[in-house]
């Protein structure tokens, strides 16, 4: 392919503002010197700035607002959701601490620091908390998988 | 030009502290937004869609894809490109679902009957002087439309939208490489159509 030819294949790209500089150096060196391709790039230059110039169409102002509307919705419907989902995380991680201190602070009361101490109690402390850790666990995984199923759905929809 | 960078510049800064006010919470932050894109995102979508009434449509959608999406909206790159990259998704899933053919194949403006390129620049009746200017933009418009739709996103974002080729390549997700010459290719392309449907004229 000819110097020519490969700057020809150049020019629309030149008139877009779409070359690095190398190649708008070895453009400008050869339109210089090719009235050819000088005229070629004006003749592109007038259908680029035909493409820039395009009437712009607008949307109207029913469109506009309703789009607004329906995007405050739905960020306010996720701050919610967001709120909600903070709150229950809380909840549930309360009464969760709640729960594996009950035990201790019930065998405090009753038999006071001694009860605590006792080996027995501390092992069968121990089986609860993972116990209640596993319950608690599988019931998150159930509600993010819920939840994920709940939102590809409502995508889908 | 000094200006030019300058006002550039504060439009920048405008676009990035609305984002964040968004982030934050703050809803007049949104219309501030919207207010700023409405035009251009509605062009990109009729340049896209070629029917008003989807496009619009579209337009609703997109602004709903923002409010969901905008707390993972990453600051170091471009909001424009994020939010076209957003309208374009849309774009195509709705042309996939409803005129598959038309991702790949250029329509025919014949049995189209008027395209609504010609129908924008034909809607007000121009001053005699700007006759020839407003004819020959109906036509590129009108020669727009018959091409496929990756040729006509990336003519908008280049000419219209004014996108540099990084941010055309973040919204098409594609190398620079693939946008430089599919947008050669759609010059040529364009060319060839409005040689074909003018003839003797000199469209280059």
């Amino acid at each position: 392919m000819s110097e020519h030819d490969e700057i020809r294949d150049l020019l629309s790209l030149a008139a877009a503002g779409a070359l690095d500089s190398d190649e708008e150096e070895r453009v400008g060196r050869h339109i210089r010197l090719c009235a050819l391709c000088s005229s070629a790039l004006d003749d592109w230059r007038l259908v680029a700035g035909g493409l820039r110039r395009l009437p712009t169409p607008q949307p109207s102002r029913g469109v506009v607002e309703r789009a607004r509307i329906m995007a405050e919705a739905k960020f306010s419907e996720d701050a919610e959701h967001r709120w909600n989902r903070g709150v229950m995380i809380f909840l549930i991680a309360f009464a969760w601490v709640l729960t594996l201190l009950s035990w201790p602070l019930v065998h405090l009361v009753s038999e006071g620091l001694q009860g605590l101490l006792d080996p027995r109690l501390n092992q069968a402390w121990i089986a609860f908390a993972l116990l209640t850790t596993f319950g608690w666990l599988g019931g998150g995984m159930a509600a993010i998988l819920l939840s994920s199923r709940h939102r590809r759905e409502r995508r889908l929809a | 030009m000094m200006g030019i960078a300058a006002f550039m510049w504060e439009g920048r800064v405008g676009v990035e502290s609305e984002v964040a006010r968004l982030r934050r919470g703050d809803l007049d932050a949104l219309s501030g937004l919207i207010a700023r894109y409405q035009n251009r995102l509605y062009r990109y979508l009729l340049r896209m869609v070629r029917q008003p009434a989807e496009a619009e449509d579209l337009f609703q959608q997109t602004w709903v894809r923002l409010a969901e999406k905008i707390r993972h909206y990453d600051s170091n790159r471009s909001f424009e490109a994020w939010l076209f990259t957003l309208a374009r998704n849309l774009a195509i899933d709705h042309l996939r679902r409803i005129r598959p053919e038309s991702l790949d194949e250029p329509i025919s403006s014949d049995s189209q009957g008027e395209t609504a390129g010609a129908r924008l620049a034909s809607r007000e009746r121009p001053p005699i002087e700007r006759i020839f200017e407003q004819e020959r933009a109906g036509r590129l418009a009108g020669a727009l439309e018959t091409l496929p739709v990756t040729y006509r996103e990336v003519l908008t974002l280049r000419f219209e939208e004014e996108m540099k080729l990084e941010e055309i390549a973040q919204v098409l997700d594609a190398p620079l490489s693939t946008v430089k010459s599919r947008l050669r290719r759609s010059l040529d392309q364009l060319r060839d159509c409005l040689e074909m449907r003018y003839p003797g004229e000199n469209w280059q």
